[in-house]
């Protein structure tokens, strides 16, 4: 922002109250805005491409800069103390445990260790061919 | 007592802090644990769509092209849009600008409302070709093991996601009120920038639903 360069360590405690005032600019809300509106644009036109393997990859990938853009601007995420980061950032690591482990036990599993009637690994475990089958547009 | 704090209106400082600063610092850290939490309730969700994902790639792809990605895209731009008129709102409030502070605001829970009648006029198209979730799911153009779940997933996410559009509508509200009783200025703003959090929360969590459940 534009602020950057504020005097003073004696605002170090507090730096975003520094932005009060009328100093306080709206030109990176509108540069954000319109990034987010070009990475939306972004996600549907390589999302009708259907681009296989990679098609998640890039989708998250875009959602999360997106995600980034909205946090350290629109939240002021940038500006705020390290206290509010770390919850931010510890609820994120505890996101990603969730999601790894639980993924990874499903993404490992094989036949024989899957159980009889269990819901899962029956249509993965058909032929390979299943997944290039021709979609509907 | 801080000297801005003799100038603000009676009841935005509480008593037990010793200054506005240490108030609004405690005020947002509050908000960002709540917003912790709220993050973790919906990676429940998105953990169990990525498990029925992994177990039925044909069927969430093939659900997925029956959505309306022109009523999804629309809606991101929306929610985008939202996320701006309130980031807007929060600047013209801590400038001194009541009067556009007010005007954003009103934006935002427009924006909000078009967004709940763009995702209404969905949810009726699923019901009327029965893509429902679980048990009573009858969509005849997919008959895919899997794709009741990726209805009942839909439902799930988009549903919890449409209730905090509505509690995020009544936060905004009541803070466009209090905008326009000049409670917030450049003397004190916290209360409407915490309001300002959740809608951007909720924007957070349709940036991940939108290439998840419109673009497989």
């Amino acid at each position: 922002m534009s602020e950057s360069g504020s005097s003073g360590r004696e605002n170090a405690l507090h730096p975003d109250d520094r932005h009060a005032g009328h100093g306080h600019s709206a030109i990176p809300y509108i540069v954000v805005w319109i990034a987010l509106l070009i990475f939306t644009a972004l996600t549907y036109l390589t999302g009708k491409q259907h681009l296989g393997a990679w098609a998640l990859f890039i989708a998250l990938a875009i959602a999360c800069l997106k995600s980034a853009l909205v946090a350290l601007i629109f939240m002021h995420l940038k500006d705020s103390s390290g206290m509010t980061r770390l919850v931010l950032g510890t609820s994120l690591v505890f996101v990603a445990l969730l999601l790894f482990f639980t993924v990874g036990d499903v993404a490992t599993r094989f036949r024989p260790a899957t159980p009889a009637g269990a819901p899962f690994g029956t249509e993965r475990s058909q032929p390979e061919g299943l997944l290039e089958h021709e979609l509907p547009e | 007592m801080s000297p801005e704090a003799a100038h603000l209106p009676e009841g935005i400082l509480a008593h037990h802090f010793s200054s506005l600063e240490r108030q609004n610092e405690a005020m947002r850290l509050g908000m960002w644990l709540f917003l912790a939490t709220e993050i973790l309730l919906f990676a429940g969700l998105f953990t169990g769509y990525s498990v029925y994902r992994f177990e039925f790639p044909l069927a969430f792809a093939e659900c997925s092209r029956h959505l309306s990605l022109t009523a999804g895209t629309v809606n991101t731009i929306v929610l985008i849009t939202s996320s701006f008129t309130v980031a807007l709102s929060i600047h013209f409030a801590r400038t001194d600008q009541r009067r556009a502070a007010v005007v954003c605001l009103a934006l935002t829970l427009l924006l909000a409302l078009g967004f709940l009648g763009i995702k209404a006029i969905e949810y009726t198209a699923h019901f009327h070709e029965r893509a429902l979730p679980g048990k009573y799911y009858a969509f005849e153009e997919v008959k895919v093991p899997g794709a009741a779940m990726f209805y009942t997933l839909y439902f799930l996410m988009t549903g919890l996601h449409g209730l905090h559009v509505v509690a995020g509508m009544s936060v905004l509200s009541w803070l466009l009120w209090r905008t326009n009783q000049g409670r917030y200025s450049s003397l004190y703003y916290t209360g409407l920038e915490l309001g300002g959090l959740y809608w951007h929360l909720v924007d957070l969590v349709w940036i991940f639903l939108y290439p998840l459940l419109y673009l497989i």
